[in-house]
């Protein structure tokens, strides 16, 4: 019976209408969980494809006409572009085209916005004071929010390492660079993010960070650096 | 958005496939009456804190259906619909039977000491479930579990012995009005202890016995029961999840039975923080040629990226320094959120001497301005990315009760006009003849603007398929029929085109915190008349004050214009509190439909998120013998944001409301939810900002 209904209901959704855009929207987001419980009941298994691999090279990048990053899955499967919509001092916040932000304080990822577990805000070292150090211990605090909207903070002991310059290529550049390694431990989560930094300077041009829980970690490659206006 | 409570649980469920596993579920320990337990005895433990479990079991003749609430962190109730196996069943053999239970939990475990509970089960029905228990449970590392107890009436059966305080004799379960207190009856009786273990094998799989005294006096003194052999119960749980086990047990020796437990926990976000798109980040590099120059440029650029976000600018002024906008938000349930949209924007469109922001919101149904935020501009940008960013920006903010009384859209180009086709489903549930009644149809909503704050509002329904026009039952006798005939309504409805309400709103805003209605007209399905409401609402206080009256007049059975030659008025005054620790108290008192006098206390429990949970009680001079089965008016209420299912910006809700029993004692009219003022203010109050405010930028 309870089956008949939500077919009957469905059909009748798809039947309706509004003068109202977000009286039409809503119900239209309404239909979509009645859509969601028959794509649970059936359950087909994901189908795992690696996105198209499109080759960074300097012409590549010479297509944005503005400041871009890139960010990646671990296994590469997912890429994104993202252009610079937002500068606080120092702090850098870009954006995707599907509306995922990320901010950046010289390189160290400080919030996210539209990743369902978003990283609210950070507490953490000063990036100039950290990537100059070549080992250093010191506290870092990830905020994010409850699903009541409280604070739900992770404490983190972290320790960092720098190793000095290695030959890598990014892009078609074959460059020096000094990787930070970044330890943080809590009771029930531990991570390690690396900073790729131009060799002798505190400037991130890539790095692999730890967003949340949910979230884990992704990479990100500054290519705005190699950019020319 | 008003939908059933059977759509509510339907979507709670769904919901469950995306709730994290983590401690906000615990449905392995829930028994077959839906409160923690092993299989049909309780045990000394709660459930985490705002936990909602749907259960049904069924065994030997007997179907109950649970709803659950962990009230608080000690305290756990439950609303049960059951089946009873009886030779004197009323219904073809059986009792059709609503009780409700609570749980506390008075010591938790430490140590060498055990957790101690005490609960009472069926308080407040007909007493067919009804007990007493103090029970202890000693966990043995983490697989074993035993428990030990006490208890009086249901389980104080087999091996019963003197109760320990003396009460000896308990008043026998009746089955006929139901619905109020027996305090005489509690811990009345002999006692029986009981006694359970409970092994767990695995991290899904746990092995349980125990040693019921139950009797099952009912359900064993008929075939369609079954046949008690022994005290012995066994049971195989399995969780698939924290949010959902199933129970397999062999009932004193006799019967199988099956239970399966849900649970949805409101702290649980499947979408945390939301998925809506992200916020217009700052952009504070801004070269003094970028300015937008007039006011105007600033309206059209601001309207059109605010749009984007889903918030509607309506008007745009600037003064000296400072920005002062109108916005009406019908998309974020967060107003925190959706004010730091706003300012957002604003600080990118508007000209780099703007020092502050003024923010009035206003009510798109009633046009009321509600409130005024001022925001600084540099304290807003300075904190954006700051760790402690939304504490430090909410002490530079001013939230006020609007100066400005309406929003006047005639002055722009809006639309009058607006409506909307969807499909309703209307339920009906405690029908003995059929616990579920359902109707679906089309409904087609609409509303006209002659003026700012005078409105014409419709809805005709159109049934389509269903069982509501086929209640058996007939109205209650004893008082005037105000509400206890509504099954002539769908009976003579049936299949055919009806008024649901039309009715003539004139929105008053006299003084600052002061906003009322008048609605004329067909107000509800079996009412039609003039009634208005009053409140008081300072948006920086708790709480609130409300009058409201009616002079109506029945309305005929088949759901047109006719009116029958019955009439009736009434009038409450309302007190609203918004106590701390997320709970709103309501009292209201007066005279009701029937003209019977008394008041009515309505509790509930909020979650920032948007969910309530709450339950309400109306006592009038009405004796209970009068009012009939259930004594007095009593139900319990639920509210689900859409937005917790989806992560997505809307501000639909799921309401339901659980009326055990429909009799014509502390009856109120029943009106279209955006008729009651106090919810539309209080939503824009600083309260509801101020405990949302760290999503102000998310």
């Amino acid at each position: 019976m309870k089956i008949i209904i939500v077919l009957i209901l469905s059909a009748l959704f798809l039947k309706s209408c509004s003068s109202d855009d977000i009286v039409r929207q809503e119900n239209s987001e309404l239909l979509g969980i009645f859509r969601n419980i028959a794509k649970g009941m059936q359950s087909h298994p994901k189908e795992t494809s690696k996105a198209k691999e499109i080759k960074k090279t300097n012409l590549w990048l010479s297509k944005f006409n503005q400041p871009i990053i890139l960010i990646s899955s671990l296994d590469k499967t997912d890429e994104a572009t993202l252009v610079a919509l937002g500068n606080n001092e120092e702090k850098l916040t870009w954006v995707s085209a599907d509306g995922i932000s990320v901010s950046y304080d010289n390189g160290i990822l400080i919030a996210t916005r539209g990743y369902s577990q978003d990283l609210l805000s950070l507490k953490y070292k000063n990036p100039a004071n950290l990537f100059s150090a070549s080992e250093i211990k010191y506290d870092k605090v990830h905020r994010y929010l409850s699903g009541q909207n409280n604070y739900h903070d992770i404490y983190f002991k972290c320790t960092g390492i720098k190793k000095f310059s290695k030959p890598s290529q990014i892009l078609e550049y074959n460059l020096s660079v000094d990787t930070f390694v970044e330890k943080c431990e809590h009771s029930s989560y531990n991570y390690v993010n690396t900073y790729d930094l131009l060799a002798g300077t505190t400037i991130v041009l890539r790095s692999k960070q730890w967003i949340s829980p949910a979230n884990k970690s992704f990479l990100t490659y500054n290519y705005y650096a190699f950019q020319k206006f | 958005m008003k939908l059933s409570i059977v759509s509510l649980i339907f979507f709670a469920l769904a919901g469950l496939q995306n709730v994290k596993a983590e401690v906000f579920e615990d449905t392995g320990s829930l028994n077959k009456y839906g409160m923690p337990g092993e299989i049909d005895l309780p045990i000394a433990q709660d459930l985490p804190d705002g936990q909602f479990s749907v259960s049904s079991s069924l065994f030997g003749g007997t179907i109950r259906v649970n709803l659950s609430f962990q009230i608080s962190k000690n305290l756990t109730g439950a609303f049960r619909y059951a089946r009873v196996p009886s030779s004197s069943g009323d219904h073809n053999g059986y009792y059709w039977d609503r009780s409700f239970d609570l749980h506390y939990l008075l010591y938790q475990e430490k140590n060498i000491f055990p957790s101690i509970a005490l609960g009472v089960r069926d308080f407040i029905g007909t007493g067919l479930y009804s007990g007493e228990y103090v029970v202890a449970t000693k966990s043995l590392g983490e697989k074993i579990r035993f428990s030990a107890g006490i208890g009086w009436g249901r389980f104080a059966g087999k091996n019963s012995f003197t109760n320990i305080f003396g009460i000896k004799n308990r008043v026998l379960e009746e089955t006929g009005r139901g619905g109020t207190f027996k305090v005489k009856r509690f811990f009345s009786g002999e006692n029986s202890p009981f006694f359970s273990v409970s092994y767990r094998l695995n991290k899904r799989f746990q092995l349980i016995s125990e040693l019921s005294p139950d009797i099952y006096g009912n359900e064993t003194s008929t075939s369609r029961g079954f046949t008690r052999k022994t005290d012995l119960n066994l049971g195989l749980k399995y969780s698939i999840d924290p949010s959902m086990s199933v129970l397999i047990s062999l009932m004193h020796g006799n019967t199988f039975g099956l239970t399966v437990n849900m649970g949805v926990n409101p702290r649980n976000s499947p979408y945390s923080s939301g998925i809506e798109p992200a916020p217009m980040p700052i952009f504070k590099t801004k070269l003094p040629s970028g300015d937008l120059k007039s006011e105007r440029q600033v309206f059209a650029e601001s309207q059109r990226l605010l749009a984007l976000e889903g918030i509607e600018l309506k008007e745009l002024r600037i003064s000296k320094n400072e920005i002062n906008v109108n916005v009406v938000n019908r998309r974020y349930l967060n107003q925190s959120q959706m004010i730091g949209r706003v300012v957002r924007i604003l600080s990118r469109t508007s000209p780099s001497e703007i020092k502050s922001f003024k923010i009035n919101l206003f009510d798109h149904n009633s046009n009321f301005f509600t409130s005024e935020i001022t925001i600084e501009r540099k304290s807003f940008i300075a904190n954006e990315l700051n760790f402690d960013g939304p504490e430090t920006l909410w002490s530079s903010i001013s939230v006020n009760n609007s100066s400005k009384k309406f929003f006047d859209n005639n002055q722009l180009d809006h639309p009058k006009l607006s409506w909307s086709l969807y499909p309703y489903l209307d339920t009906m549930l405690f029908d003995p003849h059929a616990p579920i009644r359902a109707h679906i149809g089309m409904e087609l909503k609409g509303r006209y603007k002659f003026l700012p704050m005078l409105s014409m509002s419709g809805s005709l329904k159109q049934p389509i398929a269903g069982t509501l026009d086929d209640v058996k039952r007939g109205p209650k006798p004893g008082l005037p029929h105000v509400r206890s005939d509504f099954m002539h309504y769908h009976r003579d409805i049936g299949s055919n085109l009806y008024i649901n309400y039309l009715t003539l709103n004139q929105f008053l805003k006299p003084l600052p915190n002061l906003y009322a209605v008048v609605n004329f007209g067909i107000l509800e399905l079996m009412h039609s008349g003039i009634r208005s409401e009053v409140i008081w609402k300072n948006n920086k206080k708790p709480y609130g004050l409300g009058l409201d009256f009616a002079l109506v007049q029945k309305r005929g059975t088949n759901g047109d214009f006719q009116l029958k030659n019955e009439h009736y008025n009434t009038y409450l005054a309302s007190i609203y509190y918004d106590l701390p620790n997320n709970w709103v108290v309501k009292l209201d008192a007066g005279k009701y439909l029937a003209g019977d006098f008394g008041s009515t206390i309505s509790i509930r429990r909020t979650f920032n998120n948007g969910w309530e949970f709450g339950g309400y009680a109306t006592l009038t001079d009405v004796p209970f013998s009068t009012y009939g089965e259930g004594s007095f008016e009593k139900g319990l209420t639920i509210k689900a944001p859409i937005n917790w299912f989806t992560g997505k910006k809307t501000k639909s809700v799921m309401n339901a409301v659980i009326r055990p029993i429909t009799g014509d004692g502390g009856v109120k009219l029943n009106l279209s939810g955006e008729k009651y003022l106090y919810n539309v203010v209080s939503e824009y109050d600083q309260k509801n900002i101020s405990d949302n405010w760290k999503r102000v930028y998310r």
